[in-house]
């Protein structure tokens, strides 16, 4: 840190006396002139940055000047004045809307053959549901910012503490947070009540890392603990203007006329909270929206499903239909107008529509004229039901459902957007992230090797479904000495209780557990007992290693920055206990490249030694020669042994340090540590000089628990069609190794590997190390893969029953394959398999292997993750599943469906993916048919009246039929209709493939669904009229056209609702109620409506209508003949189909038609009745919640890095992914803010 | 699946400190609806199924479409098509000139002969053909209002063209509906000279005459615009009573139409010969429309309509035809329910 400081110091240097002088004067006036001149003054040291924002802390007044922006915080879509304007402007985007609102106004115009009410109606209903939806969103929206808002926070006021809320902070203002709360703003940190003025925060919400952060006030401030000290300060504070990068920060702290150069290691974004630190002190520099957190909150994109893309699709085939109608009118009306037609009274002076002599203005304007009469044949009420169907789909359905909620994590599901359910029935691909995703990301020591023997009893999943598939039993016995931890999973009375120490090389015993205890960058947390203690650790590997040196024994309980404390027991003889204090001398960092991390330590009786533990590869080239070969082969056995066991594996060696050699080494190191230029480099060549010539002392190997049920999950999915690629940035081993332990490989798959870990590749590395020729050789490399892979595979395809394909690719090598030349064939390389590993990628390209499937092969995608690394993956995919539960909550954020564990994915597929297809398939033919059918009746009677576009319906009946009489079955039908039950669903996985190849919304079927369509509308205008043209009872009296007309509807009604009842699997009460109950809704209404007289009933001749009409027998009798005539075409097409032609799921239906549906609320109670091993993993999910998580292979974590870094004042290099994070974000928030 | 080998789990542990973590839980409560469980009934179509409803189907339907028919055979009509033969023979180039000259007797003579016995009463019908009462122009050119309440005499509007007459006063009834009334008239005699007396009385929907026409509301200016269209009335009527006009006011739904003219109430015998003496005033010649003049009973189902009674034994007989189809199709290629192996990936596995 002082390093940093004092180079800030120096380039301020020269503009010190300036500025001393001109913040004398500027004190004293206060004016915003000075303030203004000031910051000019100033400027200098950061010319960079010509906008910068002046604070004053603790000084409300002189802030007061500049009109801050307040800390509350608005994540509202609409205020009340702003909510009709801004909410009906949504609406209006929609192109059914904006049609209806066209033909509305179209509709009061002369030209019109009905009253506006005919489209005002429906149209205002539509805009009312809709409405009121937003407004319960926002209103929801309003409630939680509320809630934030309302939070408490302790902010100074007249040199005491005083609680307000975080509403009305202000910048400059004070504030004192508590352990474990969220900071209110984004704050200067000045003072903690740890020493050394440091604290830890924890950033999931920013970006999912859970590890904890470390942040250092400057030593100037850290005595500003006390209200009565911290009320003195009146220091003013120069930063940059806010902006949306989360790392970066700079600005100056200028106390007593002394400048501080302040670093984003001072400062508390918002969003982040306090741990391990009682209290802290902060100025507050940015509030509410101009907060960090804030600037960067993006709008997720949203998506909108493939089914709906389609569905406009139709919406343009309907306008099209309609444009034909209406012109085939409109021309009808110009030829038929004609004077001889007397009676219409044509001559003399005519309205322009009518005018025989101008035949093409009467086409034009009946042209219109239809165009309002057609209207129906959009569906208007569709997208808000198909909206209303999606909603509780969502909310009742998905977030519900028992067999998604996870009791461990006490986590539902969640449907965070009710936009895509329908997308989750067709996903052909998913791209899975490997840890926390398909594995728990829960490290548990398991096995070990030491000294050339194995240890631990335990089996792996792995080896037992291997085992099972050889038909050999394996029974595992626990003894009782099994201790229960997290991050221990290991028996083995060998090693348990001291018992190591009759075993045959117990020396070697104990540098192994001395290795554990000393060699790791752990902090440990909590108190100094067994017990107590919590080990905070950058990879769950290495609190796991830590936690297995603890129960060997070797209790690691302090840290200090030099040394290293353990209490170790049972060395001498049993129960004896005794501290030991271990000085660090260096610490020789992991890193990607070193694969490998080493400390040197001194023992308190002198003896120095070297701790390294690695990756095998990179330890036995460094072990000392003269080594026992012996120890080597078998421990090279063992690692293959555990690696196939899918285990993750650790070498440990060590090396006894001569002191003279470690001085001189040592001077080296201190050199390149303080070297200001490729320091990183010169650390890793000293390092190199260290660590060589080790002893090996054995190795570890770690279980990365695989969730439960996975391997069936994924089983489950890939019978169902679906095809599952893992992106993992874990190296090839691993990733292979939890493919083979998923069963995503087996060793009947034929299998592409395309690494860049070739010799070939390596040599060009290392000796030319000129990247763009190294790039090249990859480049060719790959390419000659893929096209030799690409052969092989289109040849075993051809055969008959070839081998299933899987392909393993590399980052570097995926990397060249994803260029425009190269993605052609790598495209079609992956489509042909069956499931495809990448390795070593990072976000940005599992980003873009997710487009490269969803652009390039058109197929539905899904990614599925649950790390900050995993976030442009979602969002590139058609749907995005966050992993909930854990802590980190950036994926969840950012994805469309948030789920706790893998296995959920088939119940979110199989079963609530299908099902909402079929159910928005069903909803939206069906409105597509009723809506045609209606509007062709009224077309048929076009032809009949001289085309001069007379209605055939009143006003009300064609206004209320979409929103009243057919509205609600479609609803239940949406929401309740279902072909197969959940179970039986994820029993017969491949019906999903109906879904994958859309059979149920092509345009095959809309051709049946409007043909019928067409037939029926033909059936029930035809018999409807021909049978209505004599006298109808006894009394000869004649029925006029609204009789008719009102018989056609009734009809019509029946007819669409009864097909409904015909279109579904299953038929509850609510289909009988609705369907029923629309029938009857339209007898009640024509009732009164017929019944009573209205002012608003122009001509009065819906009157009685229905009474003359119901008197007949004629009424009646059509009644019984025109739906059944109607229905019976598709009644013969369903009969047909079944028997000749069935779908997948009828013929399951038919497998299981007698099966009682069983209510499975006796088995929901899962909770309470667990197997050992779930009362374990449940009893470990209660413990306190251990901050830490991360990727990939034990050192891989991305945090890593950060965290040791940042206490020696290093910055930590900003991840690739932050980049593409902040470059999209800029680029979707075009903000107007500077 | 857990939750299928949950049920062997043992009901133990984990319920002690499961009550106290069961306050905070987040986990959704049991209901059928959202777990979507509602009980349900699933038909399958199978071909029992189809077979069973198309068979009965037709059995509910023959017997209907038989009564039907039998109802419309009972019924005995006469159509008479006379606007080509009442057109004086020299004038049968120049229809509408005939039409049109006010001063040529328009007075024709048609002999009916009674096929069957008819009991009455038996309506009189015109029918017009190629007359677009639907049409738009013609159906909106009416005022209810003006119709019912004598106070709304002034209300014209809607009535376009044929408001007022040239000097202004409003038409009552105004409109072209009303304009165009139709003005042909019958008289029958009997063979033997016995005089048939038409009722024109109860010719219209009760409805109408008690609701849409009012009973102090008396024709005035009608027929005295520019152009005369149709019959005339006695302005001394109420409309109310005007029946011919309220019969005519009930637009058809179509551009062939009957309208009742009015009953006899005498049983005409087999092969009585009837004379009418028409009068031929009505232009339909200028848009080549034919007029009819229909005698008929009616039955229980109303007038000869062969149509419904038709209809339901052909879609009955049909019903068994599918029936017996299905049952062939089921016989020769029967597949059998539930077998999984066609199922499509079986199917895709057998092929392979």
């Amino acid at each position: 840190m002082s390093v940093h400081w004092d180079r800030y110091r120096a380039t301020a240097g020269p503009g010190d006396g300036d500025c001393l002088s001109l913040k004398g004067s500027s004190f004293r006036d206060g004016g915003l002139r000075q303030i203004a001149s000031q910051t000019v003054r100033l400027g200098r040291l950061q010319p960079q940055h010509p906008g910068h924002r002046t604070i004053f802390c603790n000084d409300r007044e002189a802030n007061l000047l500049v009109r801050f922006k307040g800390n509350s915080v608005s994540t509202t879509k609409y205020n009340i004045f702003t909510f009709l304007p801004k909410g009906l402007f949504e609406q209006f985007r929609r192109v059914a809307n904006l049609y209806f609102l066209m033909i509305s106004i179209l509709s009061t115009t002369p030209i019109s053959p009905v009253h506006p009410i005919t489209n005002v109606v429906p149209l205002s209903l539509v805009l009312l549901v809709s409405l009121v939806k937003e407004a319960f969103e926002d209103w929801k929206r309003l409630q939680s910012d509320m809630a934030i808002n309302n939070t408490p926070v302790e902010v100074l006021q007249d040199q005491r503490w005083e609680t307000i809320p975080w509403k009305k902070l202000q910048v400059g203002d004070i504030v004192r947070v508590k352990q474990d709360s969220f900071f209110p703003a984004d704050l200067l940190f000045l003072a903690s009540t740890n020493p050394d003025g440091i604290c830890y925060i924890e950033t999931s919400n920013l970006d999912g890392e859970t590890n904890l952060k470390i942040r250092k006030a400057l030593e100037r401030t850290w005595d500003y603990m006390l209200p009565e000290k911290a009320s003195k300060l009146k220091g003013e504070i120069q930063c940059e203007q806010p902006n949306n990068s989360l790392y970066t920060f700079t600005g100056n702290l200028i106390i007593d006329d002394q400048i501080l150069p302040v670093s984003p290691n001072q400062l508390l974004l918002r969003g982040c909270s306090l741990r391990n630190s009682d209290y802290i002190v902060g100025a507050i520099i940015f509030t509410g929206h101009e907060t960090k957190v804030m600037m960067n909150s993006m709008n997720v994109p949203s998506k909108r499903s493939t089914l709906e893309r389609k569905l406009d699709k139709l919406i343009l085939a309907l306008f099209v239909a309609l444009f034909f109608m209406c012109l085939i009118g409109a021309i009808g009306s110009g030829v038929f107008i004609s004077r001889k037609y007397f009676y219409l009274g044509l001559t003399g002076h005519v309205e322009e529509q009518f005018n025989p002599s101008n035949r093409f203005v009467v086409s034009i304007l009946t042209m219109f004229t239809l165009l309002t009469l057609y209207s129906t044949i959009i569906p208007i009420s569709l997208y808000v039901s198909i909206e209303m169907i999606k909603f509780i789909q969502c909310a009742q359905f998905i977030n519900k459902d028992l067999h998604m909620y996870h009791a461990e994590s006490n986590t539902p599901a969640l449907a965070r957007t009710s936009n895509l359910n329908e997308e989750l029935g067709q996903v052909e691909y998913i791209f899975s992230d490997k840890t926390g995703t398909l594995t728990r990301n829960l490290m548990e020591f398991f096995k070990c090797s030491i000294g050339g023997e194995v240890y631990g009893t335990r089996v792996t999943e792995i080896e037992r479904g291997i085992a099972q598939r050889n038909g050999v039993k394996i029974d595992e016995t626990r003894s009782a000495t099994v201790i229960q931890e997290k991050g221990f999973n290991f028996d083995d009375p060998r090693l348990m209780c001291g018992a190591w120490r009759n075993e045959r090389n117990p020396e070697i015993c104990m540098e192994f557990f001395r290795c554990l205890a000393v060699c790791h960058t752990v902090l440990p947390e909590g108190g100094e007992s067994p017990e107590k203690i919590t080990y905070q650790a950058a990879s769950p590997d290495e609190a796991a290693l830590v936690t297995a040196a603890k129960n060997f024994g070797f209790f690691f309980y302090r840290r200090t920055p030099t040394s290293i404390m353990v209490r170790e027991s049972n060395i001498e003889d049993m129960g004896n206990v005794q501290d030991a204090t271990y000085e660090i001398l260096n610490v020789l960092e992991f890193n990607s490249t070193r694969k490998r991390q080493s400390v040197v330590c001194r023992y308190p009786n002198g003896r120095l030694v070297l701790y390294c533990k690695g990756a095998d590869i990179v330890i036995y080239e460094r072990l000392a020669v003269d080594a026992s070969d012996n120890i080597k082969n078998l421990t090279r056995e063992h690692l293959e042994q555990f690696g196939s066991a899918g285990l993750r594996t650790l070498c440990l060696a060590y090396r006894e340090l001569s002191i003279e050699f470690y001085d001189k080494w040592n001077e080296k190191f201190i050199q390149a540590k303080s070297s200001l230029c490729d320091r990183e480099k010169k650390l890793d060549e000293v390092a190199e000089l260290v660590e060589k010539d080790l002893i090996l002392i054995g190795c570890t190997a770690i279980e990365d628990k695989l969730q439960d049920g996975v391997p069936l999950c994924i089983e489950t999915l890939s019978r169902a069609g679906i095809k599952i690629w893992v992106l993992t940035g874990d190296k090839m081993e691993t990733a292979i190794n939890i493919a083979y332990a998923c069963s995503l490989i087996n060793n009947s798959m034929k299998q592409f590997i395309i690494s860049s870990e070739t010799d070939a590749i390596r040599e060009v590395e290392d000796n030319r190390g000129d990247p763009v020729q190294t790039a090249r050789v990859i480049k060719n490399s790959v390419r000659q893969d893929l096209d030799r892979y690409l052969q092989e595979a289109q040849l075993l395809l051809r055969s008959t029953d070839g081998p299933r394909l899987a392909l393993v690719i590399d980052g570097k090598c995926l990397m060249h394959a994803l260029d425009p030349s190269l993605r052609v064939s790598l495209l079609k390389l992956s489509l042909n398999c069956s499931s495809v590993v990448c390795c070593r990628v990072s976000p940005l390209q599992k980003a873009q292997v997710t487009s490269l499937v969803k652009k390039g092969a058109r197929k539905i995608t899904l990614s599925i993750g649950d790390g900050a690394n995993d976030v442009s993956m979602i969002q590139a995919a058609h749907v995005g599943v966050g992993m909930s539960g854990l802590e980190g909550m950036q994926a969840v954020m950012a994805s469309d469906f948030a789920i706790a564990q893998f296995r959920f994915l088939t119940d979110l597929l199989l079963v609530h993916g299908r099902w909402s297809y079929l159910r928005l398939c069903k909803v939206i033919t069906y409105f597509f048919y009723k809506n045609l059918t209606f509007t062709l009746t009224q077309f048929w009677f076009t032809f009949q009246t001289g085309f001069s576009g007379q209605r055939f319906y009143d006003d009300w009946f064609q206004s209320l039929y979409n929103v009243i009489f057919t509205a609600l079955p479609v609803i239940i039908v949406g929401l309740f209709d279902k072909d197969v039950s959940a179970l039986i669903s994820k029993k017969y996985p491949e019906l999903y493939k109906e879904g994958i190849r859309n059979m149920f919304f092509k345009w095959r079927v809309v051709a049946i669904w409007a043909f019928f369509s067409v037939y029926q509308s033909l059936v029930i205008y035809n018999i409807t009229l021909v049978s209505s043209q004599n006298g109808h009872n006894s009394s000869g009296k004649i029925f006029g056209q609204w009789n008719v007309s009102t018989m056609a509807f009734t009809c019509v009604v029946v007819t669409v609702n009864l097909r409904l009842l015909m279109a579904c699997n299953s038929i509850t009460k609510w289909h009988h109620m609705s369907v029923w109950g629309s029938i009857l809704a339209w007898f009640v209404f024509i009732f009164i409506y017929s019944g009573i007289m209205t002012p608003w009933d122009r001509n009065r001749k819906m009157y009685i209508l229905l009474f003359v009409l119901m008197s007949t027998f004629y009424f009646y009798v059509s009644l019984f003949l025109i739906p059944v005539v109607a229905l019976l075409g598709d009644f013969v097409f369903q009969g047909v189909q079944r028997l000749l032609f069935p779908y997948d799921y009828q013929i399951v239906q038919e497998m299981h038609r007698h099966d009682i549906e069983e209510s499975r609320s006796d088995l929901l109670e899962v909770g309470n009745h667990m197997t050992p091993d779930e009362a374990r993993s449940f009893a470990l999910a209660r413990l306190p919640r251990e901050q830490s998580k991360h990727t990939g292979f034990a050192f891989d974590s991305p945090g890593f890095e950060s965290f040791f870094a940042s206490q020696q004042g290093i910055f930590a290099p900003q991840k690739p992914w932050d980049v593409v994070r902040r470059a999209s974000a800029k680029s979707k928030h075009k903000r107007s803010k500077a | 699946m857990n939750r299928t080998g949950a049920s062997a789990a043992e009901p133990s542990s984990g319920s002690g400190d499961g009550t106290g973590a069961r306050r905070n839980s987040k986990r959704p409560k049991y209901s059928r609806f959202t777990q979507q469980e509602l009980p349900a009934c699933k038909p399958i179509l199978t071909p029992q199924w189809v077979i069973s409803v198309f068979t009965f189907v037709g059995i509910i339907f023959v017997p209907i479409g038989v009564a039907a028919l039998l109802a419309s055979n009972h019924v005995v009509e006469i159509i008479d098509r006379y606007e080509t033969a009442c057109v004086p023979p020299n004038m049968t180039d120049d229809k509408i000139g005939y039409i049109q000259n006010p001063t040529i007797d328009k007075t024709c003579t048609r002999i009916l002969k009674v096929p069957k016995d008819m009991d009455s009463p038996i309506y009189v019908y015109y029918q017009l053909d190629n007359f677009y009462q639907n049409h738009r122009r013609y159906v909106k050119s009416r005022n209810d209002q003006q119709l019912r309440d004598r106070s709304k005499a002034n209300d014209t509007s809607g009535c376009d063209p044929e408001k007022t007459t040239s000097d202004g006063t409003p038409i009552v009834p105004c409109g072209l509906i009303a304009w165009s009334l139709f003005n042909d008239t019958y008289n029958f005699t009997r063979g033997n000279g016995e005089a048939l007396k038409v009722n024109k009385n109860d010719i219209s929907w009760k409805s109408d005459r008690d609701h849409k026409f009012g009973s102090d509301v008396f024709p005035r200016n009608f027929q005295n615009g520019t152009l005369i269209g149709g019959g005339t009335l006695d302005s001394n009527k109420p409309l109310s009573e005007q029946e011919d006009l309220i019969v005519w006011m009930r637009t058809a739904a179509l551009p062939t139409f009957r309208k009742l003219y009015g009953r006899i109430e005498v049983d005409l015998k087999v092969n009585d010969t009837i004379m009418v003496t028409l009068k031929n005033n009505y232009n339909t010649y200028s848009f080549g429309g034919k007029k009819k003049l229909v005698l008929s009973t009616t039955s229980w189902l109303g007038g000869k309509n062969d149509f419904l009674g038709i209809a339901y034994l052909s879609i009955g007989g049909l019903c068994f035809f599918l029936a017996t189809v299905f049952t062939v199709v089921y016989l020769v290629k029967p597949r059998k329910l539930g077998d999984p192996s066609y199922l499509s990936w079986n199917r895709n596995a057998a092929a392979q």
